[in-house]
């Protein structure tokens, strides 16, 4: 009886702290999705307060900014890194679970290693690289970068989910004629959703996200993704918050769609994770 | 010339010699079961045959090629899963012709050979579903319907069966010994229930610790085991084996054995087809199966007490206390003796029981392993 009661106390605990977090997480969004319906004004009167109407003003110059643009070039971008990401990544930590050399593992810890290589630290090589290779200004020099960023932690989760992959389907697949490329395309990509799904997600929030390398090789308007050019909403001495939040808010919905579409995948897969 | 020569085979794993040496060749339409304890190599061997292990040493030669350095796909022959292996995004005809359709052949031919191993298998109207809406028993069937429609040289199958409950096992069982019959097909199937090896093969391939024990016809083998492993691994309960010594030669062709716990001395003629009579004062194991028992007066009775008595319906079986007279290396692990009653019988434990021994259902054996003499009645034609 005790124990039970302990149990319960626990599960109680627990769920308030889920509660707890999933407010700290979620009420800056809120405020977001808010203050893009309020003005200028309101904003910074009222900066806690519910909107006095649902004015969708904000939006407007949100989108007028070129914000279907920016949309479209982060959707390219987003789709062209995953792509590279997924297929480099699935292949590679394929052969890191298969591979019966005793230095692959070394190869394995290496690509764990790239983990701790900050992007900010390696800036200034890569624009410099980039602009050497006559990249810079287009979709290939952030692609790039994104893939080789985005491919260890990819890897990584493929591995594990690669390693309680059956083998008996690789071999019924080596008995079928089929090759070791055409057993990864036909046998095991094809069974591979979950973890499709979740790197995938991953990769692509962290993509659609990013600012720092969009800003610095991206400067041809035409070209910029949605966070460097929802930035152009503010100058040195003021913002159009109210527009900000409003094109923040609608940067938000693609990744929230995928998300909600996917995240029985997305679940399973970070579970095998922890094996 | 035979389907299958395995010659001098050899397979390491750094110091572990899972396969030493194995040679043996199988004859066309032949049904050869590989039996053994779990690890001893059979499911190695298998995966070897079928090219998805490489071999240290030795060759495999199917039909008159030496497919030794040949891909699986190359080498002719067919595999069934233990988990079936079926893929599960592909429905069921579209996994039984993907090795055609990976081979190129025209659509046709593939669909054609799908239906032709459907309708052997009776499986024509599950074709469209996904493997995880069948049954084990279907998705077996499927995993040899794979193998069917790709006309190999060889069908390899590696415990096939294991998966499957005690009514469908039996039902498969004489499912493939139909197929088996009907195909005329040449089948390499491993296995450590001895009942499907007893029951399928036309002989069985004995494997202890990666060589082979011996290889026979499964009567061959349960009457003529040519060593104390074979012995003790065919037969179910295992055979009795007891410890006893040689004290005299009765004369040039047989031998008095004292065994350890009995009182009266054992008077065994060697014949014809025995090994070489022991010398005086050596160690021997002799060894009676279950069903050798008999329940009558005679001068070699031994008083017992049943310990377990497990009734399964037309037979029982009987694990009895003997006293001093215990078995070594025996199922029960507490040295009882196995008793089979080829009836019903309303004993239970603590009842006496009584076990008569014949002379002339004695094996002996020599304690290194070899069999010297067996017994002297054989099974009526």
């Amino acid at each position: 009886m005790a124990k039970l009661l302990r149990f319960r106390v626990l599960q109680a605990a627990m769920y308030g702290f889920l509660a707890v977090y999933s407010l700290f997480v979620l009420l800056p969004m809120l405020w977001m999705v808010f203050a893009a319906f309020k003005t200028k004004r309101e904003i910074f009167v009222d900066p806690m307060g519910l909107p006095d109407s649902l004015s969708f003003v904000a939006f407007g110059r949100a989108w007028d900014i070129g914000l279907g643009i920016f949309l479209l070039n982060s959707a390219m971008v987003t789709l062209l890194s995953v792509l590279v990401i997924v297929i480099v990544s699935g292949m590679a930590a394929y052969v890191l679970a298969r591979s019966e050399y005793p230095w692959m593992r070394w190869v394995y810890l290496l690509v764990v290693v790239c983990f701790a290589v900050p992007v900010h630290g390696v800036l200034v090589p890569l624009f410099q690289m980039l602009s050497a290779a006559g990249l810079l200004n287009s979709r290939l020099a952030i692609v790039l970068p994104y893939a080789a960023y985005g491919i260890p932690f990819t890897t990584v989760l493929f591995y594990a989910f690669f390693l309680d992959f059956p083998k008996e389907l690789e071999d019924a697949a080596r008995l079928d004629n089929c090759n070791r490329i055409q057993t990864f395309f036909r046998v095991i990509l094809p069974l591979s959703g979950p973890a499709l799904a979740s790197a995938s997600i991953f990769q692509a929030v962290f993509i659609w996200n990013e600012f720092l390398l969009a800003l610095l090789m991206l400067t041809r308007p035409a070209l910029k993704t949605l966070p460097v050019g929802i930035f152009e909403l503010t100058s040195e001495f003021t913002a159009d918050w109210p527009a900000v939040m409003a094109g923040l808010s609608i940067a938000i919905v693609p990744i929230i769609v995928i998300f909600f579409f996917s995240q029985k995948y997305f679940v399973r897969s970070l579970q095998g994770l922890g094996k | 010339m035979p389907s299958l020569v395995v010659d001098h085979v050899t397979k390491h794993y750094g110091a572990f010699r899972a396969i030493e040496d194995v040679s043996f060749a199988v004859e066309p339409g032949e049904f050869i079961v590989m039996v053994g304890p779990s690890g001893c190599g059979k499911s190695t061997l298998l995966r070897i045959i079928a090219g998805l292990e490489p071999i240290s040493a030795g060759r495999i030669v199917i039909g008159d090629r030496d497919v030794t350095d040949l891909e699986p796909a190359d080498r002719g022959v067919a595999m069934v899963f233990q988990n079936y292996a079926l893929y599960p995004h592909m429905n069921v005809a579209q996994n039984m012709g993907f090795g055609l359709k990976m081979s190129g052949r025209p659509r046709t031919e593939v669909e054609a050979a799908v239906r032709r191993a459907a309708e052997i298998l009776r499986i024509t109207e599950h074709l469209h579903k996904r493997p995880k809406e069948l049954s084990g028993g279907q998705k077996q069937r499927v995993a040899i319907g794979r193998a069917i429609t790709r006309s190999p040289d060889v069908f390899l199958f590696d415990e096939p069966l294991s998966n499957l409950d005690a009514a469908l096992r039996s039902q498969m069982r004489v499912e493939l010994s139909r197929l088996h019959s009907e195909l005329q097909a040449t089948m390499i199937y491993v296995t450590h229930d001895q009942t499907e090896a007893m029951t399928m093969a036309s002989r069985i391939v004995v494997i202890n610790r990666g060589v082979i024990e011996q290889i026979g016809s499964p009567l061959d083998l349960y009457n003529r085991p040519g060593n104390l492993f074979v012995a003790g691994f065919l037969g179910s309960p295992r055979m009795n084996f007891f410890k006893a010594r040689v004290g005299a030669r009765a004369d040039a062709q047989a031998i008095v054995a004292s065994v350890d716990g009995l009182d009266a001395p054992l008077i065994l003629p060697f014949g014809e087809g025995d090994g070489q009579l022991p010398s005086a004062g050596a160690d021997i194991v002799i060894g009676i199966r279950p069903e050798a028992f008999g329940e009558g007066d005679s001068a070699l009775s031994v008083e017992a007490t049943v310990k377990v008595a497990e009734s399964l319906g037309r037979e029982t079986l009987i694990y009895a206390d003997a006293g001093r007279l215990v078995t070594h290396d025996s199922e029960s692990q507490e040295g009882y003796i196995a008793v089979h009653r080829p009836y019903q019988s309303a004993t239970a434990y603590g009842r006496p029981i009584r076990l008569s021994i014949d002379p002339q259902d004695i094996f002996v054996f020599d304690p290194t392993g070899p069999t010297l003499r067996f017994p002297k009645r054989r099974a009526a034609a």
